[in-house]
């Protein structure tokens, strides 16, 4: 199942990956239209859906850099748009906060990018993605915390084999 | 001129029980003190030694009152005053339950920095304090040692040397003055590339026995019963000693604290390891300073930045 994935996205083992956590109400339908329209996206994105911004713990960031994920994306819906009023503005801080933190563990902070999309701008999706995804390929892989780590993604691979 | 005694006796009668130090097993440690028998206010002592933050004590442990209970005395250090402001705010303690005595604080000694400091080696059987010194008795004689050179790291940075939050002070000592740049420690760190800060934390980490002093130690670390670090549902943390688990606590604690920290540094001190882990908090609380102009434990009615937002603001 998975190797028909990764050759059906032509993708190895290796390739990077970004971690994506999208609010359900704007920036999950903002990917859904920019796939419904079929703008062309590199496939880098893999997309987990969170109800809300507020409900990122910045934890959630850091354990996914840590475990040697190569980029962490987070967006939701504009300020002043959320579904829940105010999720957003929650988000917005601690977001901001583990952003300012991230390059004093010593990781990379261009790795961590969070941006509000709604859900009828696929277009801007489009451009999110691709702009995070090149930058994420001219980053290269992320050593996360070296070998010491088991996380779901290198180690896991390495291990089936 | 009051001394500690003749005013812990003055509030006596408002007061169920004093939250104090007295001396330890080590003449160099003092170890916290509940006092709830008024003869025994006489084994009270301050002194730069009384480095323990004793506001953790508070929502842990007398979280509810009894039945007709009085106020709860409490000493409190600078320091000490920040993390009971933070609590009072964050409406885990209730003001009116306590009866804050002030303590000026000099500076608190650490006693490792006392042990490299020394020329002499016999055990240590007194210590006694003067302007600006520190005066070590062992079987080799009398030692004196100048008081800047065995303070702490997180009194050297000390920016609330002065209680921020009491009902009497006792005026006995004058307070540390306030360092020109309290967060030179964090900046040397930035300073360095990111690699070398990667390689910094990862053997700083290493020699982390994931032993939770340091979260036991926090006067804000307050759900304890339902910590993370030990939750299995979610499971954020494995059992393994990698330094990759290690350093997943460390962040907890870290995160969990942003904005809220009062940095007392107790996290530090008690660290077996002697891990710089105040460096962490240090950085969240200069982060909440940049952004939101926000100084945690200053003020008992402002709210902490994380808990509260500005719809106002525009941008990202």
């Amino acid at each position: 199942m998975r190797n028909e994935a990764l050759t059906l996205t032509n993708q190895s083992k290796s390739s990077l990956r970004i971690i994506g956590f999208l609010c359900n109400w704007c920036s999950y339908g903002g990917a859904d239209t920019a796939g419904v329209c079929r703008f062309r996206q590199p496939p880098l994105l893999r997309i987990i859906r969170i109800p809300c911004t507020g409900r990122l713990d910045p934890m959630f960031v850091v354990k996914a850099l840590v475990q040697g994920a190569d980029g962490v994306l987070v967006s939701g819906c504009h300020p002043k748009d959320c579904h829940y009023a105010v999720g957003n503005f929650y988000a917005r801080r601690r977001l901001e906060l583990v952003g300012r933190f991230l390059p004093f563990i010593g990781i990379d902070p261009r790795r961590f990018r969070y941006t509000w999309v709604s859900a009828s701008e696929g277009q801007r999706w489009q451009q999110v993605v691709t702009e995070f995804s090149a930058l994420i390929t001219e980053l290269g892989a992320n050593p996360g915390l070296g070998d010491h780590v088991e996380g779901f993604f290198r180690k896991e691979s390495s291990r089936q084999t | 001129m009051n001394t500690l005694k003749t005013l812990v006796e003055s509030i006596w009668d408002q007061v169920d029980m004093v939250l104090g130090w007295h001396p330890g097993y080590d003449p160099l440690r003092p170890v916290p003190a509940f006092v709830r028998d008024r003869k025994d206010i006489a084994s009270l002592i301050w002194n730069p030694l009384c480095a323990p933050n004793l506001s953790v004590y508070l929502a842990k442990s007398f979280k509810t009152p009894a039945h007709g209970e009085k106020k709860i005395g409490i000493l409190a250090k600078g320091c000490d005053s920040r993390s009971l402001t933070a609590l009072i705010q964050e409406g885990l303690v209730d003001r009116h339950r306590l009866l804050i005595i002030g303590l000026p604080c000099p500076g608190t000694v650490d006693p490792e920095a006392v042990k490299s400091a020394r020329t002499q080696s016999g055990p240590i059987t007194g210590v006694s304090f003067g302007d600006g010194w520190v005066e070590l008795m062992c079987s080799d004689g009398v030692e004196r040692l100048p008081l800047d050179q065995v303070l702490a790291r997180r009194c050297q940075r000390c920016r609330h040397p002065h209680p921020v939050l009491y009902d009497v002070l006792l005026e006995d000592a004058m307070p540390r003055p306030v360092p020109k740049d309290p967060f030179a420690h964090v900046l040397a760190l930035e300073e360095q590339p990111l690699e070398a800060r990667r390689a910094f934390w990862l053997k700083e980490l290493e020699r982390c026995l994931r032993c939770y002093a340091c979260r036991n130690a926090c006067p804000l670390c307050v759900c304890q019963d339902q910590c993370l670090a030990e939750s299995r549902t979610p499971k954020w943390v494995t059992q393994k000693d990698t330094v990759a688990d290690k350093f997943l606590f460390h962040m907890i604690h870290t995160l969990h604290l942003a904005g809220r920290c009062t940095e007392c540094g107790e996290c530090e001190r008690v660290c077996p390891m002697k891990i710089p882990i105040g460096l962490l908090k240090e950085k969240t609380a200069q982060i909440a300073m940049e952004l939101w102009n926000y100084e945690s434990g200053t003020d008992p009615v402002a709210r902490p930045p994380l808990l509260s937002y500005d719809a106002s603001v525009t941008g990202l």
